[in-house]
């Protein structure tokens, strides 16, 4: 086995946002009377995820806020036995992305929703009056942006699966669950994304994986 | 396993389960060159996605969420409401209003009040206060079973989301007596591809005969489905002077 180590030595991706453990006592059934909790719990995950589908900050948070109030409406109309099994994460997702879906429908994404991604200061999250950054870092953040255009420059469907796969860091099931989608089709989706996502960034992967990671891990 | 059958199961590589179906991706990896250099572009691909910045909401965005539900509770809570009975020409009727304009209508089946109660408070998240019908209410039923049409500054549909109001509003744009698809009011509100989600939006009409959903039929002409039953359905068209056509 130890020869098939070095394959998943320097590529293993962390997700990006620690899933929730498995085995915690059990949490009441989602309600309307602890909602506040809910909007504190899932905010972040929630804007993260709605400012990569959209790229623009502003629509970002508009469709968070717009997904709470629905989510709300929804579980103020459920039976109580209803809400003991929903699964509140897949759900939230799955209400985000469909504000996500109907605020793009009428609303073609813009150069300027790229423009805004682009910059260095809203990805570093840094105030302007901080230390000057290191030559390393503002070229990172860069790359970043091209990175985050080329997301953007995918079909929906395959920028939903790749950020939920990579970036939200959910497993194909969640996904599955999340875009109501047979499994099959989420990691057909996901390779799709990458395939693309490969051939916007060419040769620039190589720049963006830090030094030290070996690209040839394998030879 | 040849090369494309193992490039669709790259992923499977950093997923927990099916470790058969890793080794044998694992497998195929090592000893294939072209197929480990691809892997490990596609790798690179998904550690940049995986290394962009967790972005930050502005500050006062989940007070602002908090804020606004609060607002929604408040107003369900101060702005009830209230629910009275009218005898029509095809039974009794439940009518919800706020003020002087109609929010809900149910056709009486015989269930008691209690349960109309609790279906107002479901569909438009208010609490329901029961009254006497005010005399505006009265003409404005009256005058619909004589006319067909309403006036709508007696009707409110502001607890509807904007897509169910367009849907309500266009089909109140069919004349008594016709009928119309569901297609057609999808076009009607420039949504040509929406005609399921009209066909969602009718059945969760809650001023129905005002909003007359039950001019909104099948492209085939067919009567498809009402809350009340298709009888019901045809009941209404031909007091308003349906005919059906046959094809």
């Amino acid at each position: 086995m130890s020869v098939l180590a070095p394959l998943l030595r320097e590529f293993t991706v962390p997700p990006a946002v620690q899933p929730a453990p498995k085995t915690k006592t059990q949490k009441p059934a989602p309600s309307i009377e602890r909602f506040e909790s809910i909007v504190d719990d899932y905010q972040r995950r929630l804007y993260g995820f709605a400012l990569r589908m959209t790229g623009n900050r502003e629509d970002a948070e508009e469709i968070v806020q717009d997904a709470f109030v629905r989510a709300y409406r929804a579980l103020g109309k459920m039976l109580p036995e209803q809400r003991a099994e929903l699964r509140l994460q897949p759900w939230l997702y799955t209400i985000t992305l469909n504000v996500t879906r109907n605020r793009l429908r009428s609303k073609k994404p813009t150069n300027v929703a790229l423009d805004a991604l682009a910059d260095p200061d809203a990805l570093l999250r840094e105030s302007n009056e901080g230390p000057a950054q290191p030559e390393a870092i503002v070229e990172r953040d860069a790359d970043m942006a091209l990175v985050e255009k080329a997301l953007l420059q995918l079909p929906m469907h395959l920028r939903a699966a790749a950020t939920l796969r990579f970036i939200e860091g959910r497993s194909h099931p969640e996904i599955a669950e999340i875009l109501n989608q047979p499994i099959g089709t989420v990691k057909s989706h996901v390779h799709r994304a990458v395939r693309i996502l490969r051939r916007i960034l060419g040769p620039q992967i190589g720049r963006i994986i830090p030094q030290g990671a070996n690209l040839h891990a394998l030879s | 396993m040849r090369c494309r059958e193992v490039e669709a199961l790259w992923d499977e590589l950093r997923s927990e389960g099916m470790p058969s179906l890793r080794d044998a991706v694992k497998l195929h990896l090592l000893s294939c060159p072209p197929c480990q250099e691809l892997y490990e572009e596609y790798e690179g691909v998904a550690f940049c996605l995986s290394s962009l910045a967790t972005p930050e909401p502005s500050c006062d965005l989940s007070k602002k969420v908090v804020e606004h539900i609060a607002d929604m509770r408040i107003k369900s809570r101060i702005d009830p409401v209230q629910l009275a009975t009218v005898i029509s020409p095809i039974g009794k009727l439940y009518v919800g209003f706020k003020e002087n304009r109609i929010t809900f209508i149910a056709i009486c089946r015989g269930e008691g009040v209690a349960k109309i109660c609790e279906q107002v408070e479901k569909r438009l998240r208010r609490q329901v206060v029961n009254t006497d019908p005010p005399q505006w209410l009265l003409d404005t039923i009256t005058s619909f079973f004589h006319t067909w049409k309403f006036d709508d500054s007696h009707v409110d549909l502001s607890d509807l989301t904007p897509f169910e109001q367009e849907a309500l509003k266009a089909a109140a744009k069919i004349p008594p007596g016709e009928v119309r698809s569901y297609t057609w009011v999808a076009e009607a509100i420039g949504r040509p591809k929406a005609a399921r989600a009209v066909g969602q939006a009718m059945a969760r009409n809650p001023i129905p005969l005002l909003f007359p959903c039950h001019r909104v039929v099948d492209s085939s002409g067919k009567l498809h489905d009402y809350g009340y039953g298709i009888e019901m359905k045809a009941r209404i068209l031909q007091m308003e002077g349906y005919r059906a056509t046959k094809p």
